[in-house]
């Protein structure tokens, strides 16, 4: 009887959890996709997109849902079947939250056709799976902590990590990925490197390994890396913010060309476009170092 | 989740795909760098060099749709560019058309039609561009 209850108790339990982590994602897509949802230029990729582009980018978020997921994850995931589940579920709750609020802000509407309901959808539910996905982690951090804490640290005892080098550039990717979509559609991103001459653009350069190098490194912000005192300063910039850099104008490209905004255009002009919103993505490449 | 809140300390062994990693980013970064400073050094204070040229006339319902190619040769970018159409027969415009690009950037193509209900056959067409100003 007692243990017939208990059992009750745990499956209940259970189910509570499952349903926090799932309000949790909603939350996260909310707060993470709100500024896409809201922005003219998103709703009418949404019909003007080539349908393969919209298609690749699609299907690149799976791929993208599942590692995250292997990372941080609804439930704690061990096995990939667990984390392809959740990366589901995030990308499920990103397309629910992105229609929902399409519908909700009046942007789609009945009378409009399939393809066009279809791709304002697609397009939107990419930044909001992914917040989906944060946000069960990072909402859901301060309480998930002490139940959480016990086997994570059998071998990293104390509060020293070290990350797998390849999950450390896929983390600034996605870091870059989160903040360049949120501006890469706008106007703006094309029209700044149209003012810029090339001098801006190459002390732009500058900056943005500076600013990726100093966020990690310099700033003791929580969550910041050390280097250990017998490696050179240098050497951490070699390893990790240069790449950091690369991934950043690698992800800023494949953003511009999603939104079509490299068609056409001299080779010197797409460098200088995508130097500039790899600033915005370096940044967020720095951030998720620190954050995720 | 402990992993977020605590402090990474970087490998001070690493793994040799770190550097190779490292050291083509770098060398990706200097060609980057070498080949914006090259452009920047060889700019002039051009201003931006529109031509057209007409790709195509299709006739579409009762309008006739004369599609054409702008193109900027300049390293400087065009902004609010407009483009007009004239059918000329004998002396006189028959039908003009405008159209206007919101950007035509520094060296690089652009696509756009003007619709007339005029057939431009036998007539003599003429599309230009007629202003631009600086983004």
């Amino acid at each position: 009887m007692s243990e017939k209850a208990a059992s009750a108790e745990d499956w209940r339990e259970e189910r509570n959890r499952f349903l926090a982590g799932l309000l949790r994602g909603g939350a996260g897509a909310l707060i993470f996709g709100l500024p896409m949802m809201m922005t003219m230029e998103l709703w009418a990729l949404g019909f003007t997109i080539a349908p393969i582009r919209l298609l690749i980018s699609a299907i690149a978020t799976i791929p993208l849902l599942f590692v995250l997921a292997q990372r941080m994850g609804f439930e704690r995931t061990f096995t990939w079947r667990e984390a392809l589940r959740d990366a589901i579920i995030a990308y499920a709750i990103g397309i629910l939250a992105s229609a929902a609020l399409l519908v909700l802000l009046g942007i789609l509407k009945l009378a409009m056709p399939a393809d066009e309901w279809v791709g304002k959808i697609a397009i939107q539910a990419i930044p909001a799976s992914i917040g989906a996905m944060l946000g069960r982690s990072q909402l859901g951090a301060e309480k998930g902590s002490e139940e959480d804490e016990p086997d994570d640290d059998g071998e990293n005892a104390g509060d020293q990590v070290t990350t797998s080098y390849p999950t450390e550039l896929f983390m600034m990717a996605v870091g870059a990925l989160f903040l360049s979509l949120n501006v890469a559609p706008t106007e703006e991103i094309i029209l700044i490197s149209y003012k810029m001459t090339q001098w801006h653009t190459l002390i732009t350069i500058f900056v943005s390994i500076t600013l990726m190098h100093g966020f990690v490194y310099a700033l003791a912000f929580r969550g910041g890396h050390e280097l250990s005192p017998d490696t050179p300063q240098w050497h951490a910039f070699v390893r990790f913010t240069m790449p950091g850099y690369v991934v950043a104008i690698l992800i800023s490209l494949y953003v511009l060309w999603v939104f079509g905004r490299l068609d056409d255009t001299a080779w010197t002009q797409i460098l200088m476009t995508t130097i500039v919103l790899a600033l915005p993505a370096s940044i967020g490449a720095a951030a998720a170092r620190l954050i995720l | 989740m402990s992993a977020s809140k605590a402090r990474h300390t970087e490998s001070s062994d690493p793994h040799w795909i770190e550097w190779i990693s490292g050291i083509s980013s770098c060398a990706l970064v200097g060609a980057m760098i070498g080949w914006i400073a090259w452009q920047a050094i060889t700019a002039n204070d051009e201003p931006p060099q529109l031509s057209t040229t007409i790709t195509q006339v299709r006739k579409s319902g009762s309008t006739f749709r004369v599609e054409f190619d702008i193109v900027n040769s300049a390293p400087v970018t065009a902004a609010g560019v407009t483009v007009m159409g004239e059918i000329i027969d004998a002396t006189a415009a028959v039908e003009t058309a405008e159209v206007t690009f919101d950007y035509v950037p520094a060296q690089s193509k652009s696509r756009g039609a003007l619709l007339f209900s005029t057939d431009p056959a036998g007539r003599d067409l003429r599309v230009r561009p007629s202003g631009y100003t600086e983004p």
